[in-house]
């Protein structure tokens, strides 16, 4: 008997255990954020962000270092994605929306009916940038109708480069014939922002003209994890695909970036010409405020204040995006309060 | 007839003869052998080529932060990136867990094995339950989504989050693990000689008295093993989570938010950060820093596993 007693002891001990560890997490967490303030500021408040998830790395960046100046102030950050995110925004959940294109008509409209207006911030530019193996040394710039030969809607069941030759010749592209190799796509899923981007500014012209579905092929390996896609193109010599600047960046030792022709010759995607947009797949990223928000919580302000400082700026090239040449507009926009759809 | 029964005894001694002298003369016995020894070594090796994958790219991180790795809270800085806020969220939802599924799932195997008559109503509950226990656990999500994330907010501990929050995220672990329970424990239950019970009942003790003082301490340590491994399960499940709205990005509650604020805010888990680290344009976080959180979650899952083990050995009975 004494034994089972003891086993009960045992179990009522792991319980204690695990509810103290429960009970003592708030605590913790208090004195850890605390000690990791540089100053303790009065200002208050919460702070509710969501929207792209292609955004949400600066913002994170931004919300941690903007809680270590602020620490009362209590933040949360997420990216379910910039249509998600909208729709939260518009109910009045949250301060602010990060974007990864501009917001849509229809979303103006819910916006306003739920009496919502909105602050647009345009703060920074990603590049798209379409990859191939380091070792494929064939192909080493390709054209809008390139692109949309090879991963455009009429390009399904092409399982070598040279399957869309005839395709390519069709829509004069630059580029063709291509190599007599098989062809291994690897790139973001439907659900993903960055396709969106890249049906949006690639394929969807042609596909207009064409009469044609703006969509990608459907036959290619997906992934919503952009270091999947890295591993996908950087496994195969004659790879294609395309992801965020960003992730090119992280792994320039492992894949190749295909110069893109938008109709004005072959540029490379750098720092430089995706700013300048000379290189033709990028797309700005946002920030939406709530612009009622914006009067009554001061931490918002406050927040949106560092978002356009310098120390906010350098965590946009931190997560591997890329500033804009100009940032008076913008931060006009914002001391003004000007609020709608700007035209850029 | 005698002629041919002695030229069968004749051969019959001949092949006992061949097969006792000859001895590895038939090669099909070690083949067998070496077959299984092949399927061991490949799932042996599998596990051991992941390990050192995984702790040689963590081993940097582990190098260069030691310790500080998993007292630091959540960040998108590298070099003060931790586990901390992943490791409270995982005890928090394993609590809720231990709370609500053991009593519930315990009692349900009392009932089942020693209440419930054998009929066909009881063996269907009985085969539900076990089918339930294989259910993939996204189901579990989308269930915790559809009924337990509305069922927090409407008893007003939505909070800040509408629901989406560690109480909610808690409650579907609990009914993921529930299945599990039960069969441990009946299992447990099962096992317990029909002898024990007789002689309870020999004595005149009414069934309540055999179940709390017979059954229940002598099945206790089957029932205790598989409730730690439950735990274990609940703390490295990631797909539920993902479905209702564990936080990927950055949170830090406000400076004067009560542990109720806590509690409904924003949250994550141990498996969450490995899966939104290995998501990040950083490369560093793909690279190294979700792999050393693997370590942590490897550390405490063979400690779990480890105390369930140890709560076994130590408590086997010998019938």
């Amino acid at each position: 008997m004494s034994k089972q007693l003891k086993i009960a002891a045992m179990a009522a001990a792991i319980a204690l255990v695990a509810a103290a560890c429960a009970s003592a997490s708030g605590e913790t967490t208090t004195t850890t954020v605390a000690a990791g303030g540089a100053s303790q500021g009065a200002l208050a408040g919460t702070l509710a962000i969501s929207g792209s998830s292609t955004v949400e790395p600066v913002s994170a960046l931004n919300a941690e270092a903007f809680r270590n100046i602020n620490p009362e102030v209590g933040i949360s950050v997420e990216g379910p994605g910039t249509g998600d995110g909208f729709k939260k925004f518009c109910a009045g959940e949250t301060d602010v929306s990060d974007a990864s294109r501009q917001i849509k008509d229809k979303e103006v409209e819910a916006c306003a009916a739920s009496g919502i207006e909105f602050i647009e911030l345009r703060f920074a530019i990603d590049g798209l940038s379409v990859l191939t193996s380091t070792s494929n040394d064939q192909i080493s710039c390709l054209s809008f109708p390139d692109l949309y030969a090879l991963l455009g809607p009429e390009s399904i069941g092409f399982r070598n480069w040279n399957d869309a030759d005839a395709l390519a010749a069709e829509l004069g592209a630059a580029n063709a014939p291509y190599p007599d190799a098989e062809l291994v796509v690897t790139a973001p899923g439907e659900e993903s922002g960055t396709y969106d981007s890249f049906v949006e500014l690639v394929l969807e012209d042609i596909a207009d003209e064409r009469g044609t579905d703006a969509v990608s092929r459907p036959d290619y390996t997906a992934s919503a994890n952009d270091n999947v896609i890295i591993e996908g193109i950087a496994g195969s010599d004659t790879s294609l695909g395309w992801v965020g600047y960003a992730f090119y960046l992280a792994n320039q030792d492992r894949v190749k970036a295909i110069e893109v022709d938008g109709g004005d010759g072959c540029v490379s995607p750098t720092p430089e010409t995706i700013a300048s947009g000379d290189y033709p797949i990028s797309r700005p990223l946002f920030v939406y405020v709530n612009a009622a928000k914006a009067e009554s919580n001061a931490a918002l302000v406050e927040y949106i204040d560092f978002y356009l400082s310098q120390d906010g700026l350098a965590n946009i090239d931190k997560a591997g995006y890329v500033r804009l040449a100009e940032y008076a507009p913008v931060r006009a926009i914002w001391e003004n309060r000007t609020t709608g759809k700007n035209e850029y | 007839m005698s002629i041919t029964t002695r030229s069968n005894k004749e051969a019959t001694r001949r092949e006992v003869d061949r097969a006792i002298r000859s001895g590895g003369g038939d090669w099909r016995p070690l083949a067998f052998q070496g077959l299984l020894l092949l399927a061991l070594i490949t799932s042996f090796g599998i596990l051991v080529v992941l390990l050192t994958d995984i702790v040689t790219n963590a081993w940097p991180t582990i190098q260069a932060r030691g310790f500080s790795f998993v007292t630091d809270g959540l960040s998108l800085n590298p070099e003060t990136a931790g586990v901390f806020t992943g490791i409270i969220g995982s005890v928090i939802i394993a609590s809720i867990v231990a709370l609500l599924a053991f009593p519930i799932g315990i009692s349900a195997a009392v009932y089942l094995e020693e209440y419930a008559p054998d009929n066909r109503r009881t063996r269907f509950v009985d085969t539900t339950v076990r089918n339930l226990a294989g259910v993939p656990s996204i189901v579990y999500g989308l269930l915790g989504l559809a009924m337990f994330v509305p069922l927090v907010r409407m008893i007003g501990l939505g909070g800040s989050t509408g629901g989406k929050n560690i109480l909610a995220a808690g409650i579907t672990m609990a009914a993921l693990v529930l299945p599990i329970v039960i069969i441990t424990s009946i299992e447990a239950i099962r096992s317990v000689p029909a002898t024990i019970r007789e002689a309870g009942f020999g004595v005149g003790a009414t069934q309540w008295e055999v179940i709390r003082s017979h059954v229940m301490p002598s099945a206790l340590p089957g029932i205790l093993t598989g409730t730690v491994l439950t735990l274990a399960r609940a703390f490295g499940e990631t797909a539920p989570l993902l479905v209702i709205g564990v936080a990927t990005g950055y949170f830090a509650p406000a400076g004067d938010a009560s542990i109720l604020d806590r509690l409904t805010g924003p949250y994550t888990a141990l498996p969450v950060i490995v899966f939104s680290w290995s998501r990040q344009t950083q490369a560093a976080f793909a690279d190294t820093l979700a792999p050393a959180a693997i370590v942590v979650l490897l550390i405490v899952l063979f400690l779990l596993n480890g105390a369930a083990i140890w709560l076994r050995n130590r408590a086997e009975k010998r019938w």
